[in-house]
Parts: structure tokens; C-alpha cells; sequence
């Protein structure tokens, strides 16, 4: 396991964020005004507040998008050492997409890929 | 037309009738409701094409301009007026035509008149906070009337209603929006409004539940401009009301004031405006396509079409002298004739727009997600475009016969053949259908007229100082939303006594409410973007 | 920099046909005690800046549509840097005011123009936004948008023709080239 690359990655990541936040504290001008500091709606004051009852329908769909995410983080490693593992590893797998296909079915026949 | 006179008498006998350019009732306001149920209810008169207010000088009264669906040539005028100037009030016709509910609340606006049972007594155009009311003839325009406030004010979710209750008003409250709603700001400064609109959106998850479109953030004055110049220099307002039918405009301004004044327009003009104003409906329309599918994110189109806009915005460039905004059309013809070079780039434009079509139906139409998007979405009855009037390719697309180039022949649209593009579905697809098919038909037009320019004069002599004599006059054109019209009140001089325009953008907006209700946020900019509103026509 | 080395498209210096403008710029903040001599950093950071300067969606009425052609593909803007019109106020770097302004769409356009990042700027197209237009003398429009916020450059025409936005827009970005960007003063105040 050559963690070089790795390290090489992290350094060059944190180097580039840390790099362009900097530099932009660095030499930005500053200015501050009221205005600046409110919500923009197209130039209009915004009207009441936005702590409110929001639909469950989009708590249902970042749920919904968040497994297949994950599902899809793990089936990466496994794609990348697949040769090695051979059929058994092929077996977990599809073992493993099984459950979460049955779960797509189910929220698919209760109609939550519908937007109501 | 004598049966109608006999039944207007029977009902109202104190009604004035007049027969002048169209049929004209003048009553009182007491009997003003009586007349408009008998003409919308009995006899069929279901289009309000046109509600201006005006200032008499010793009363301030309304002009109804009103036509039927089935036959919408002919016209007849309602009159009524106040001679109340301190309190001024009128009863409400909106319950009878939906179209009256903005133009009343525009009348409010430009004069102060109170209309007796309207729902939502609002200012149309200015803001909450105007002093006076800028077209009456007494108004005094200074600076430190009303100064310029940069302050941004919330804005009120209440709306004010007027009954009667024994000798007086009683003046209601309503609420707009309950407090509990969510309502976001969508607009003036967005790119899907086609222009400074604001639309509050009453939003419930992602559905509206309620849109209150507030106009005036291009409200510059114009008719009370026109009120100062002459018939030729207020011809430079009609370019920029709607700016991409420029041309048809400032044509249906020049024949307003050329019917009036008596003026003979040569026949090679008359060709050469009629070419002009195809050209610039097809030019009208690839916009309309091009911001349509660019609203809804496929920017692609949006270069294609620019791309095709560009070879008729050369063509307008080497006659006229502008891309945009060209002055071309003056009172008796054109201002300059043809260039030696038109009749070759016009015919070698229409092979390359013809492919530019069928280039679109092959980049959009047939997309799957397109047909999704616009399928059954922002369905707009034949009922209600009836009522807010709308007209123009939107009410085409629901099954109206309103096509003013067939119905009433002006220019050389008698010499032609073409056809006239009817939809009944009446969702974004029959609306976006129905504006590709028009370019088609334009063209066809195009190629009918443009071998046949007959030769002489490109204008008519005209007096130096254009005076129309007394009396009022209308005339309606097809524009490329909808129609177009003029009502000119003169007094005999050289200046008009009251101009208006009547908007068909203003329809289209106004039943923005009523067919985007129950649809999510993007249905809005879809049904917005098909529906195709330019705003400054709607604040002129 | 000298405003001779300025070169925008490879135009040189003679070719523009306003450069009093900019050299008076120059000498008055020379006069004033502002170090116009920029070093080598400076000119790296205005270079990048000029030829990325994103423009607000903003336009009222017939400008926008030139404004819009000067965006589509005959006269593309994207040559220049000005590559996509940002809708939200915060992301952009110019306002490029195309249209008439009335009484009511003034404080929307001030909150517009409050709510963009430094450094922005201000090109007034048309002459609706100059001086008012052919409405300059209606009761409701605010005669040119220099009554309340500091125009950079103006474009005169009723609409302009796309090429003139564009040089427009070239003489903007040679403003911006002379402008000193690092460690100027660091609080900028500006009117509530």
C-alpha cells in the first residue's frame, strides 16, 4: 500500500484551500453595508421568516439520494479489487445491491419517487 | 345594427347611441351595469378589448371598447362618465370581464376613480405612496410632489375593496396573502420575467398556491408623455413599447392617425410596411423561442435563434438605419424607400429561416424532457382567455379565432393568402407550436408579396402640422403577442387630447394567476416563458 | 502602467477614441496622493480581474435585448471575459444598467447595486440610463442612474449597437487595468 499518493493528495488539497482563502483575506478590499448582510430576493425586502414548516417530500428525497450514495461509495472499492476477490466477492455484492434494490422497489411502489 | 339600438333603448332610455367609427353608448353611471349585462350577457358581447380612462375637464369618464368572440370585427364603444372630481366613483364591470380587474385598477392609478365593488382596489402602476394622479389634466408633474425615495418599503399584504352602503363608501380590507404563507419574490431582476416583473408567490412546498404580479417597475409615462407632442414625434414611443414588434406598433399608430386625418397611403408603402411587419413578427417570435428554451436551461437554443435573429436584424439595419428600434414607419408610408438591396436579402433569408425551423423541431421539440415540461402544463381554457382577453398566438394555442390579420384586413393582408394557426389544447406546447408554425406562415407571406412590390411613392404628402379633427378614434393590429390597439380623443389640434394603447401583454400577465395556480416553480417560468409578455408594453 | 501600455484585444492606445477621460483619471489620483505606480503583482491581479469581470442579468427594457444579442454568438462577450451573466447580485462584478430606471425600480437597483461584492462596477448602456432618454421629461423615470450610483463608463445610443457595448465594455476594462489593487484602504464606507 503506497500511502504517498495519498499524502501527496491531502498536502496538495489543504495547500490549495488554505492557499486561496488566504490570499483572498489577504488582498480583497473590504466594504460592509446593511444591505449586504440581508437575504437576496430579486431587490425586494423579503417578507416573514423562513423558519416554517417545510413538505416532507424533500426530506424524502435527500434520503433517498443520500443511500444510494453510500451504496455507491462502497461499490468503488469493490470495483477496484473485483479480479482479486472473484466469485464470492461477486456473490456479497450483488447480495448487497439485492437489499438495497428491494428498498427502491418498495419506495417506488409507495409512490415517494413522485413529487406531490 | 338597428336591433341593437332598439334593445339598448328599451333597456337604458336614457342612453345616448352615436354612430361614429363604431357604435357608441354613452350613459350614466347608475345605468352603466345595466347596459354591460345586457351586452355581455344577451347580446354576446364576451371580449373587453379596451377600458381608458379620461379627464373631460368637468368629468372623469371610461371608454369600454368591446367585441364577441365569434366575430370579433365588430365593435361596439360603452361610455359613462363622472362629474364628481373630488370623490369620483364608478361601478365595477370586472365581475362581468375579467380583463377589467387591471384596467380599472389602471384607471385608479392615472385618475383617482374609485370603482364601487372592485376586488382589489390596488395602484396598478405606481407605488403605494404616489401623491395626485398623473393624467388628469391638472396634475402638477414637479420632482417635489413625489421625489425620488430609494428607501425600499416591505410591501402591504392587504387589499382594499369599495362597496356602497347608503350614501357613501364603506371601504373593506382583504388580505392578499394569509401570514402564515410563504411568499417569495420572483422578480423584477430575474432572467425568466422577460423584463421587470414581480411576481409574489404565495409558494407551498413546491407548489403556488397564489401569484400576485405587481407591475410599474417600467411604468415611464407615456401616454401622459404623448399628451405633449405631435402625432409624428409621438410616434417614437410605440418602438419601444414592445420593442421586438416595433415596427407593427408604430404601423398601427401611423394607420390610427392616418384614417383620422385622411391621409392616403401609396400602395408600394403599404406593401412595403406589411413585409416589414412579417419580418419583424418572425423576428418577435425566434426570441420568444429562443428565451423560452433558455428559461428552461437549454442555452443552445438561445444562440440558434439570436443566430437566425441576426440576418433579419441586417435586413432592418440596411433600410431603416436600426437593428432594434428602426423609426421606420411614418404618418402617410415609409420614411425612406427600399434599398436596391432588400428584395435579394429577403429572398435569400427565407431558404435559410425555413431550415432554421426545421433545425429547432429537430433541437427541442421532439426532446423528451421538452414534451415533460410543457405537456399539460399551464392549461388555459377557452373560457378564460375569453374573459382576460387575451389574445395573440397564447389565445390561438386555446381555440380562439383572433387573428386580426384575417378577421379585419388592414394593410395589404387582403392581397394574401396564409393561414391562421389554431391550437385547443391550450398548454405551453400549443403556445410554443403555435409561434414556430406563425414563422412559417409569415413566410409564406413574405414570398407572396415580395416579388409583387408595385411601384411609387414610398410616402404620401403630408401637411407639415398634422391635425386630426374632433372626434375619437380606435384601431386594433395583430402584434406578435396579441392584439395591439390605439384610442386617440382629439380636440382638433395639433396635439392629441388623450392617447392610449391598449397592452396585450397586461392579459397575459393578468391571467398568469389564474393558470399557473396548483402548478410547482417551474411550470411558472415555463407557462411564462410560452405565454411571452414584454413588460414595458404592459407599463408602457 | 501608463495608460499607453494598455493594449485590450491587441488594440493599441491611438485607436480608442477616449482616452482624455482615462488620463485625467490618472492624474487626478496621482495629484491626490494615490500611488499609481503599481508593482508587478498589482498588474497580475488587474489583468486577471479586467479579463473576468461577470456582469449582473440586468436589464429593464428594448437595451436588454441588444444586451442580450451582445451575449449571443455574432457579437459574443465571452471573447472578452465577460463569459456568464451572473443573476445573484453576490457573484457579480458589474451592473450593467440597460434600460430605462423609474421612480419605482430605483430602490430595487440601489439594494442590486448594495448587495454586489467589491469590486464592482458601473456601465450605464443607453440613453435611457445616461440621462433619462426619450422619457427624460415624464413624471416617474429618474433622469440617468448617475443620481444614485457612481457610473464607470457610459454608452450612449437609443438602443446601442452591440459593438458599441463592447467598446464600452473594452474602455471599463482598461479602467480597471489602471486601478491599484493591493493594499488599498482598508475600509471602504459607503452611504446606508
Amino acid at each position: 500500500m503506497d500511502y504517498a499518493y495519498f499524502l501527496v493528495t491531502l498536502i496538495t488539497a489543504i495547500v490549495l484551500v488554505i492557499g486561496g482563502l488566504g490570499l483572498a483575506l489577504l488582498i480583497s478590499p473590504r466594504s460592509n453595508n446593511s444591505q449586504k448582510r440581508e437575504a437576496y430576493e430579486s431587490g425586494i425586502p423579503t417578507r416573514g421568516t423562513s423558519w416554517m414548516q417545510f413538505r416532507v417530500g424533500y426530506y424524502l428525497y435527500a434520503i433517498l439520494y443520500l443511500m444510494f450514495d453510500v451504496e455507491t461509495v462502497f461499490l468503488f472499492p469493490w470495483a477496484v479489487v473485483v479480479r482479486d476477490l472473484g466469485i464470492s466477492g461477486l456473490v456479497s455484492i450483488l447480495f448487497f445491491l439485492l437489499i438495497l434494490v428491494l428498498g427502491l422497489a418498495y419506495a417506488w411502489r409507495k409512490g415517494v419517487l413522485e413529487w406531490k | 345594427m338597428e336591433n341593437i339600438k332598439e334593445l339598448i333603448l328599451a333597456k337604458v332610455p336614457d342612453a345616448v347611441i352615436e354612430d361614429k367609427q363604431y357604435l357608441t353608448v354613452t350613459v350614466k353611471p347608475e345605468d352603466l351595469r345595466t347596459l354591460a349585462k345586457m351586452l355581455r350577457y344577451d347580446e354576446g358581447f364576451d371580449y373587453l378589448i379596451q377600458l381608458t380612462g379620461v379627464d373631460y375637464g368637468d368629468s372623469l369618464g371610461v371608454v369600454y371598447l368591446l367585441t364577441k368572440s365569434e366575430d370579433m370585427a365588430g365593435c361596439i364603444v360603452m361610455k359613462t362618465a363622472t362629474a364628481d372630481k373630488e370623490n369620483p366613483t364608478l361601478p365595477t364591470v370586472s365581475d362581468m370581464w375579467e380583463a377589467a380587474n387591471w384596467n380599472e385598477r389602471e384607471v385608479y392609478d392615472y385618475f383617482g376613480v374609485i370603482f364601487i365593488n372592485h376586488p382589489d382596489m390596488r395602484h396598478l402602476f405606481l407605488t403605494e405612496r404616489w401623491k395626485g394622479y398623473p393624467l388628469r389634466k391638472d396634475y402638477d408633474a414637479g420632482r417635489d410632489v413625489n421625489p425620488l425615495d430609494l428607501k425600499s418599503y416591505d410591501m402591504s399584504d392587504t387589499t382594499v375593496s369599495y362597496v356602497s352602503e347608503g350614501d357613501g363608501l364603506k371601504k373593506i380590507e382583504k388580505k392578499l396573502f394569509e401570514d402564515d404563507d410563504y411568499v417569495v419574490n420572483i422578480g423584477p431582476q430575474h432572467p425568466a420575467t422577460h423584463g421587470v416583473l414581480h411576481f409574489r408567490t404565495a409558494l407551498e412546498g413546491e407548489f403556488i398556491r397564489k401569484i400576485d404580479a405587481n407591475c410599474g417597475y417600467i411604468h415611464r409615462g407615456v401616454e401622459k408623455l404623448c399628451e405633449g407632442l405631435s402625432y409624428p414625434q409621438s410616434l417614437h414611443f410605440t418602438d419601444r413599447l414592445d420593442y421586438l414588434c416595433a415596427h407593427i406598433y408604430r404601423h398601427g399608430l401611423c394607420m390610427c392617425v392616418e384614417k383620422a386625418a385622411g391621409i392616403e397611403v401609396p400602395e408600394r408603402a403599404e406593401v412595403i410596411r406589411t413585409i416589414m411587419d412579417e419580418l419583424q413578427r418572425i423576428d418577435s417570435h425566434l426570441i420568444a423561442w429562443s428565451c423560452m428554451c433558455q428559461d428552461m436551461s437549454a442555452l443552445t437554443a438561445f444562440i440558434y435563434g439570436m443566430r437566425d435573429r441576426e440576418k433579419i436584424l441586417d435586413i432592418f439595419e440596411e433600410t431603416g438605419g436600426g437593428r432594434l428600434i428602426q423609426n421606420y414607419n411614418v404618418i402617410g408610408g415609409v420614411m425612406a424607400d427600399i434599398h436596391p438591396n432588400f428584395v435579394q436579402r429577403v429572398k435569400a433569408f427565407i431558404p435559410v429561416m425555413r431550415k432554421g425551423l426545421k433545425e429547432y423541431h429537430q433541437l427541442y421539440t421532439g426532446n423528451i424532457i421538452a414534451r415533460e415540461r410543457m405537456i399539460g402544463v399551464g392549461v388555459m381554457s377557452k373560457e378564460t382567455a375569453i374573459a382576460y382577453g387575451v389574445t395573440g398566438p397564447s389565445a390561438r394555442a386555446s381555440g380562439i379565432h383572433c387573428d386580426l390579420r384575417k378577421i379585419t384586413p388592414y394593410a395589404a393582408y387582403d392581397k394574401v393568402e396564409f393561414k391562421e394557426i389554431i391550437r385547443t389544447e391550450g398548454d405551453s406546447m400549443a403556445r410554443y407550436m403555435n409561434r414556430l408554425d406563425e414563422i412559417e406562415e409569415s413566410l409564406h407571406i413574405i414570398e407572396q408579396l415580395i416579388d409583387n412590390i408595385p411601384e411609387g411613392d414610398f410616402c404620401a404628402k403630408t401637411k407639415a402640422i398634422i391635425k386630426l379633427p374632433e372626434g375619437e378614434y380606435f384601431q386594433r393590429v395583430e402584434g406578435g403577442r396579441g392584439e395591439w390597439g390605439v384610442y386617440i380623443l382629439s380636440k382638433g389640434d395639433k396635439t392629441p387630447y388623450r392617447m392610449k394603447f391598449r397592452s396585450p401583454c397586461m392579459t397575459l400577465v393578468n391571467a398568469m394567476d389564474t393558470i399557473s395556480r396548483g402548478g410547482k416553480i417551474a411550470d411558472l417560468i415555463t407557462i411564462g416563458g410560452s405565454m411571452d409578455y414584454i413588460i414595458p408594453d404592459i407599463d408602457r | 502602467m501608463e495608460v499607453k501600455d494598455i493594449k485590450i484585444k491587441g488594440i493599441p492606445y491611438d485607436e480608442f477614441k477616449d482616452n482624455d477621460t482615462l488620463e485625467k483619471y490618472v492624474e487626478e489620483l496621482r495629484a491626490n496622493g494615490v500611488g499609481i505606480i503599481t508593482g508587478v503583482l498589482d498588474d497580475i491581479i488587474n489583468w486577471g480581474r479586467s479579463n473576468s469581470l461577470w456582469p449582473l442579468t440586468f436589464a429593464t427594457s428594448c437595451c436588454g435585448i441588444e444586451f442580450m444579442a451582445v451575449g449571443a454568438a455574432r457579437y459574443d462577450f465571452a471573447r472578452f471575459g465577460f463569459e456568464v451573466t451572473r443573476n445573484s447580485p453576490r457573484q457579480a462584478d458589474v451592473i450593467i444598467v440597460a434600460g430605462t430606471i423609474v421612480d419605482k425600480m430605483a430602490p430595487v437597483l440601489k439594494r442590486l447595486y448594495d448587495q454586489m461584492a467589491e469590486p464592482k462596477y458601473v456601465i450605464a448602456m443607453g440613453s435611457c440610463a445616461i440621462s433619462g432618454g426619450p422619457f427624460c421629461n415624464s413624471y416617474c423615470v429618474v433622469n440617468g442612474v448617475d443620481e444614485f450610483l457612481p457610473v464607470d463608463v457610459y454608452v450612449p445610443g437609443c438602443p446601442p449597437k452591440p459593438e458599441a457595448l463592447l467598446y464600452g465594455m473594452m474602455q471599463l476594462q482598461r479602467k480597471v487595468k489602471m486601478e491599484r489593487f493591493m493594499f488599498k484602504d482598508k475600509e471602504v464606507k459607503e452611504n446606508e
